[in-house]
C-alpha cells in the first residue's frame, strides 16, 4: 500500500510538473519534450488525386490539407482549412476538394488546380464527412452532434435541407452510380435502459435527397467508415461491438468488446436490407477499433485499419462471403470465425485511421494519426513498402505520448480495448456499463464526457477517485485492463493529455454569449431560490447550488433520490454540465433517456431540484438553458 | 508410464554430451559443432531416464537422476557441477540467471535454485518438506513451480527476493498440476489430467497468477484412451502460438483457431518444451526414427529437415532453453476481493460447444469433491429461462455444475472439476462453450431478477458476500 501511495504521489508530482511546464512560462529542451509548440500533423484521412499522382492528406492537428507527391511522399503544398477537419472528398470531376471542418461547422471548398480555397460554407453541428453527388449538384455533409445530414447546393453552398440521420452521423459513402448514399454513426441510437445498443446505416437517395431506409446495426455502438464496392453490390462498415450489459468481470474471450464489420448488399443476401456482422478478432488477440475500410477495385480484398492495435487487416472477400453464406445463424461472437477469411495482419504506425487504394488496386496508403506517418503497402505482398514521414515535430512530447496511450489498446489484456473504446475520439460512448467491483448487476454507470475536466474532481459516480491519476491508474489496471498498466511516467502523460482536452464549441449558445429569451427564462429557473408557490427552496434543492461554478459542479456528492434498487448508495458525485446537451442518456446509470426525463420521470419528490411546480414550457426553458452550458 | 519410461537406460554415464566433434548417422549436412557454434547458448536437462508424464502421476520424471548442461561454442558442460542433480532450467528475462530444480545430494528432495550465468555458486532460493519442481520466472520477482503434496503436485508461486516468501497456491484440486510456461499475457500455462481433477489424459490449462480464471487453453480436448494421446509440455513462441507435444508429434494452439493445429515437423518422437531461437528457429528434443534417445535438434519451421545439435548415447536430452533476454510477461493485477467465497454467473447454461441443450435446465446443482472423489452436493440454484444462473460458492474448493430438469434429472454435467478463488467473481458464457465463444451483449435474466447470488457454499446459511 505504501508503495502504491508513493507511486501515486510521484505520478501526481510528474503531472504537476508537466502542467507547469506546459501552461507556465518554463520550457525544457531535454526529453521528454514539453516545449513543443508546433502542432503535430495528425493525419486522419487520405485521398488520391484522380490520376493517382498526388496523395492528399487531411491533417487534423494542423488544420491543413497537405498535398504529397504519391510516388515519393514529397510535400508539394499545404492548404489551411478549418479547425479540426475530419473528412474530405473530391468532386467527381476532380476539380474541387471539399473539407468538413468539425469544430467550425463549415465546409472548405478548394480548387485543386490552384490549391486555393474558393469558398467556406456553413454546415450543421460538427461536420465529419462530406460527399458530392455524381452530377456535381448537391453536397451531403454528415454532422456528428447534429445527428443529421446537411444537404447543400454544390454550386453556392446554400442549405437545401437537413436529413435526419442516426446519432453521431459521421461517415458517408456514395455508390459509384450515384444512386445510393450510406451514412454511419459513431454513437448508438437511443434504446431502452439496459438493452443492447443499436446503430444504423442511413440509406439516402441522393437524387431526391431523401432517407429511404435505415438498416439496423444491432448491438453496435460505434460505427466508423463505410465503403462500397465499385459494382455497388457490397457494402462494408467498420464498427465496435461492446459488451456493456454483461458484468465486466474479466476481459478474455471478448468480454469487453469485439471488433467487427457489418456487410450488406446484393453480394451478402438477396433479402433487401439484410446485414451480417463479421468478427475480426481472434481467441487470444484483438484488433481494436476498426476504423477505415477500403475494398479492392476487383473486390478480391477488403482492407481495415485498427486504430487501437496499429494494424491493418486484409480480408479475402470471396472466402468471407462463402463463410457468410454457409452460416445463416449470427456468428459475431465466434472468435474463431476470422480464421476463415482474414489472410493478413499488417503492422503499421500508431493509430492508423484513413485508408485509400490506388485506382489499380496495386497499393494502398494508411494515415497513422499519432506518429505523423503514412504507410504505403503493396497489395500483392501485403508489406509496407514505404513509410512517409510528414513535416512536423520530430520529438514526441509528453502530451503526445499521453494521447498515444489513450488511443492504444496495448495495455488491456490481450490488447482488447483502450481508453478510446469508451471515449470515442476522446468523448464518450453513450453507453452504461456494469463494472465488476460493485457486484454483478449493481451500480450500473453511464459514461461521462471527459472534456475540460479540471475543476470537476472527484471522478467516478461515487466520487471515490480524487484525481485522474487514481482514476486512470491502479483502478483501471485492476478492473478494466485486467493486465499490467502503463508505468507512472506514462500515466502522468495520459493524465496530462486528458486534462488538456478542451470543451468543444457550444452550438446552443450564441457566439456573443447572449441568451435567447427561452434560455434566459431557463437560467432564472436554474438560479431561483423561491418556487412558484413563493416557498423558499432549500439550498440543497436549488439547481445552482450543486451545479455551481463555471463547470456546473460544486464537486460534492448528494443523494438526489435517483438511487435504484441495484445501487449500493444514493450518494452520487455531482456531474459537470459542460456540453450536457450531447451526452444522453442521463443520470448516473443512464436511465433517463433525455434531459426532460430527469425531472418528469426520475424526480417525483423534488429531491433532484425543485421542478414539480414547473409547467412543461418552463421545464423546456430550463432545458434550453442547460444546453448552453 | 510412457514409452520413454520403457526405454530406461541401465547406464548413467559420466557427463559426456557428444556435441559436435563427430559425425552421426542421423546428422545430414553440416557437422553438428557448426550448427551449435552459430547459436546462443542452450541449456538442457540430460537424464538416463526421462519419464515425461511421470509428473502428471505424482511420480519422478528423472528416476535415475538428471543434470543441467549448458551448450555453448560447441561444448557442453554441466551448468551446476556442485549439485548432485539438476533439471528444469528457466532463463531469467534479462538472460543473466537460471532458475532450476536441484538437489545438493542425491538423496535430497528437489528444491529450487538459481545460478548466475556470469559465474558464481548456485543459490538455494526455495526448499520445502517435499519436492519442488519445474520452477519458472514470473514478472514482479516471483516464480511459479509445482510442489508435491499428499494429493499430488500443486501449483504455487513465491517471491524470490526473500527466501521463498509470500508463497501462494494457484491450484485447488487434488491432482497433479505441472507448470509449462508463463505466457506473455501473464497467465500460467500448466498441464494436468483431463477432465481436470478427474481424468488422466494430459491436457493444457491456464490460470492467472493469483489462481483465478482457471480454464482449458482450448476445448477440443483429446478424446483418445491412451496417455500418449494427450497434450503436454507446451511453450509459447514469439508468434504467440503455444507449441506442445500431442502424443509423439508437435502441435500448436494459435490465436485464430479454436482447435489444435498440426506442426509439419520432420518425423520423430518429440518430447515437447520446444525452445525458440532469436532467429525464429526452434531447438527441439526429438527421438528420430530408429533412435533410442532424445537428442537436441535445430529446426526451421516450414522446412523438411532438421539439424542435430547434441545427443548422448546414454542419456535423453530434454527441456532445452535458450540463453537470451526475452520479453517480460505482463504482471497480473489481482482484483480478488477480500472474501472467503466466490461468485459465479452463467449467461446461458444451455449453450455448449457440443451443441445447444434442447432440454431446458430448471436448476443447477453445485457439487464439491468429497472423500475418495465422491461428489458432495453444496446446493442448488434456479436456472432462468434464458439459461442464466448466479451462485455464491466456496472459494478455493473443487466445484462442478450439474444441470437438472424440472424433474430433477441430470440433463448435462461437468466431467471434471474447477475452482473459484476466494474473492473471485467469474462469468461463463455457457457450459463448455470454449474460449472461442464471446458473450452476447445482454443483461442475463437472473440479474434482472436479483443481484444476490444463491448461496451454494454448503453452509446452508443466507447469502453473505454476494451482491456487493
Amino acid at each position: 500500500m505504501r508503495r502504491r501511495l508513493g507511486e501515486a504521489l510521484l505520478g501526481a508530482a510528474v503531472v504537476c510538473l508537466a502542467l507547469l511546464l506546459r501552461y507556465g512560462a518554463t520550457t525544457v529542451a531535454a526529453e521528454p519534450s514539453l516545449d513543443i509548440t508546433e502542432p503535430y500533423a495528425s493525419p486522419l484521412e487520405l485521398l488520391l488525386s484522380p490520376d493517382g499522382s498526388r496523395l492528399y492528406v487531411l491533417c487534423q492537428g494542423t488544420g491543413e490539407v497537405r498535398v504529397l507527391e504519391a510516388a515519393s511522399g514529397r510535400e508539394l503544398q499545404a492548404i489551411p482549412v478549418g479547425r479540426s477537419p475530419r473528412g474530405f472528398f473530391f468532386s467527381p470531376d476532380g476539380r474541387r476538394l471539399f473539407v468538413a471542418n468539425s469544430w467550425d461547422d463549415s465546409v472548405t471548398v478548394i480548387d485543386t488546380k490552384s490549391s486555393a480555397v474558393t469558398a467556406t460554407w456553413k454546415a450543421g453541428f460538427e461536420p465529419s464527412s462530406v460527399v458530392e453527388d455524381g452530377a456535381g449538384k448537391t453536397l451531403f455533409v454528415a454532422d456528428r452532434i447534429g445527428n443529421d445530414i446537411t444537404v447543400l447546393d454544390a454550386a453556392t453552398g446554400a442549405e437545401k435541407e437537413t436529413l435526419e440521420a442516426g446519432r453521431g452521423a459521421s461517415y458517408l459513402a456514395m455508390t459509384a452510380d450515384g444512386r445510393r448514399l450510406y451514412a454511419t454513426h459513431v454513437y448508438p441510437n437511443p434504446t431502452p435502459h439496459r438493452t443492447p445498443p443499436e446503430s444504423e446505416i442511413t440509406v439516402i437517395d441522393p437524387v431526391r435527397a431523401q432517407v429511404i431506409d435505415r438498416l439496423k446495426l444491432e448491438s453496435i455502438a460505434g460505427a466508423f467508415h463505410v465503403a462500397l464496392s465499385r459494382d455497388g453490390r457490397l457494402g462494408v462498415v467498420a464498427e465496435l461491438h461492446p459488451k456493456n450489459l454483461v458484468p465486466l468481470a474479466h476481459v478474455e474471450h471478448g468480454w469487453a468488446f469485439v471488433d467487427t464489420l457489418t456487410i450488406f448488399g446484393a453480394d451478402v443476401s438477396s433479402e433487401p436490407g439484410r446485414t451480417v456482422e463479421v468478427p475480426l478478432d481472434e481467441l487470444d488477440r484483438y484488433y481494436a477499433r476498426p476504423f477505415g475500410v477500403a475494398i479492392a477495385p476487383d473486390k478480391s480484398r477488403i482492407y481495415v485499419t485498427h486504430g487501437g492495435s496499429d494494424v491493418v487487416t486484409v480480408i479475402d472477400t470471396r472466402r468471407m462471403l462463402a463463410y457468410v453464406h454457409a452460416h445463416r445463424e449470427p456468428f459475431a461472437e465466434d472468435l474463431s470465425a476470422s480464421a476463415h477469411y482474414v489472410v493478413a495482419r499488417i503492422a503499421v504506425g500508431k493509430n492508423p485511421r484513413g485508408v485509400v487504394l490506388s485506382r489499380d488496386g496495386a497499393r494502398f496508403y494508411v494515415a497513422n494519426r499519432l506518429d505523423d506517418t503514412i504507410s504505403a503497402i503493396d497489395t500483392r505482398t501485403n508489406r509496407v513498402t514505404q513509410t512517409i514521414r510528414l513535416r512536423g515535430p520530430e520529438k514526441v512530447s509528453a502530451l503526445r505520448r499521453g494521447e498515444q496511450t489513450f488511443y492504444s489498446a496495448q495495455y488491456a489484456f490481450q490488447g482488447e480495448f483502450g481508453c478510446a473504446n469508451c471515449h470515442i475520439d476522446s468523448t464518450f460512448d453513450g453507453l452504461q456499463w456494469d463494472l465488476e467491483p460493485d457486484g454483478f448487476g449493481r451500480d450500473i454507470v453511464a459514461n461521462r464526457l471527459i472534456e475540460d475536466l479540471r475543476g470537476t474532481e472527484p471522478f467516478k459516480w461515487n466520487g471515490k477517485n480524487p484525481t485522474l491519476a487514481v482514476e486512470c491508474g491502479v483502478r483501471t489496471e485492476m478492473y478494466f485492463w485486467r493486465s499490467q498498466n502503463y508505468d507512472d511516467l506514462r500515466l502522468a502523460d495520459l493524465v496530462l493529455y486528458i486534462r488538456s482536452l478542451p470543451s468543444r464549441p457550444n452550438r446552443f449558445r450564441a457566439a456573443d454569449g447572449e441568451l435567447t429569451s427561452a434560455q434566459e427564462r431557463g437560467r432564472a429557473i436554474f438560479n431561483r431560490t423561491v418556487d412558484k408557490l413563493g416557498q423558499p427552496i432549500p439550498q440543497g434543492n436549488q439547481c445552482a447550488y450543486c451545479h455551481s461554478g463555471p463547470k456546473g459542479t460544486n464537486q460534492k456528492s448528494f443523494d438526489v433520490g435517483t438511487k435504484k434498487p441495484t445501487d449500493n448508495s444514493g450518494l452520487l458525485d455531482t456531474p459537470q454540465l459542460m456540453s450536457v446537451a450531447l451526452t444522453a442518456p442521463y443520470l448516473h446509470d443512464g436511465s433517463a433517456a433525455t434531459l426532460e426525463e430527469i425531472w418528469t420521470v426520475y424526480n417525483p419528490h423534488d429531491q433532484h431540484g425543485r421542478t414539480n411546480d414547473l409547467t412543461k414550457d418552463e421545464l423546456n426553458d430550463l432545458i434550453e438553458y442547460l444546453r448552453t452550458r | 508410464m510412457t514409452r520413454r519410461a520403457a526405454i530406461a537406460s541401465a547406464v548413467c554415464g559420466a557427463v559426456c554430451v557428444m556435441v559436435a566433434q563427430q559425425a552421426r548417422t542421423t546428422v545430414r549436412g553440416l557437422p553438428v559443432s557448426k550448427v551449435q557454434n552459430a547459436l546462443p547458448a542452450v541449456i538442457f536437462t540430460a537424464a538416463p531416464v526421462y519419464e515425461s508424464l511421470a509428473g502428471l502421476h505424482g511420480k519422478e520424471r528423472f528416476p535415475r537422476g538428471a543434470q543441467l548442461m549448458v551448450l555453448r561454442a560447441g561444448r557442453a558442460e554441466p551448468l551446476v557441477p556442485g549439485l548432485a542433480e539438476s533439471a528444469d532450467a528457466s532463463v531469467s528475462f534479462d538472460g543473466k540467471a537460471v532458475l532450476f530444480a536441484g538437489k545438493k545430494q542425491a538423496g535430497d528432495l528437489w528444491g529450487i535454485w538459481t545460478i548466475a550465468l556470469g559465474g558464481g555458486e548456485p543459490q538455494h532460493v526455495l526448499a520445502g518438506a517435499t519436492d519442488l519442481i519445474r520452477p519458472m520466472w514470473m514478472p514482479g520477482g516471483r516464480i511459479v513451480y509445482a510442489r508435491r503434496g499428499p494429493e499430488g503436485f500443486a501449483l504455487e508461486t513465491a517471491a524470490v527476493d526473500g527466501v521463498g516468501s509470500e508463497v501462494q497456491k494457484l491450484s485447488f484440486l487434488p491432482g497433479n498440476f505441472i507448470p509449462d510456461d508463463v505466457l506473455r499475457d501473464g497467465r500460467v500455462l500448466f498441464e494436468s489430467g483431463f477432465p481436470l481433477g478427474a481424468g488422466a489424459i494430459p491436457e493444457m490449462f491456464l490460470v492467472y497468477a493469483d489462481g483465478s480464471g482457471v480454464e482449458s487453453v482450448r476445448c477440443d480436448h483429446p478424446a483418445g484412451r491412451g496417455q500418449d494421446t494427450g497434450r503436454e509440455h507446451g511453450r509459447q513462441m514469439a508468434s504467440g502460438d503455444i507449441v506442445f507435444t500431442h502424443g509423439s508429434r508437435l502441435a500448436r494452439f494459435t490465436s485464430a483457431l479454436a482447435d489444435e493445429a498440426p506442426v509439419a515437423a520432420p518425423a520423430g518422437d518429440y518430447a515437447g518444451d520446444a525452445a525458440e531461437l532469436p532467429d525464429g528457429r526452434w531447438v527441439v528434443s526429438v527421438r528420430e526414427p530408429g533412435e533410442k534417445r532424445d537428442a537436441l535438434a535445430v529446426w526451421k519451421p516450414g522446412t523438411a529437415a532438421m539439424k542435430m545439435m547434441a545427443w548422448d548415447g546414454e542419456r535423453d536430452l530434454v527441456e532445452p532453453v535458450v540463453v537470451a533476454a526475452r520479453t517480460v510477461p505482463n504482471r497480473h493485477p489481482s482484483g480478488l476481493h477480500d472474501w472467503t467465497t466466490g461468485n459465479l454467473l452463467a449467461l446461458n447454461a444451455r449453450l455448449s460447444r457440443s451443441g445447444m441443450l434442447n432440454a431446458a435446465p430448471a436448476t443447477v446443482r453445485v457439487e464439491t469433491r468429497g472423500d475418495k472423489g465422491r461428489a458432495v452436493v453444496l446446493g442448488t440454484a434456479p436456472v432462468e429461462k434464458d439459461g442464466s444462473f448466479f451462485v455464491q460458492a466456496k472459494g478455493d474448493e473443487p466445484l462442478r455444475f450439474v444441470l437438472l430438469d424440472a424433474q430433477g434429472r441430470t440433463v448435462r454435467e461437468e466431467h471434471g472439476w474447477f475452482w473459484v478463488r476466494s474473492g473471485e467473481q467469474r462469468i461463463c458464457v455457457g457450459c463448455h462453450t470454449g474460449p472461442e465463444r464471446a458473450p452476447d451483449n445482454r443483461v442475463p435474466e437472473v440479474l434482472l431478477r436479483t443481484t444476490t447470488p444463491v448461496d451454494v457454499t454448503g453452509a446452508g446459511g443466507t447469502v453473505g458476500a454476494g451482491g456487493r
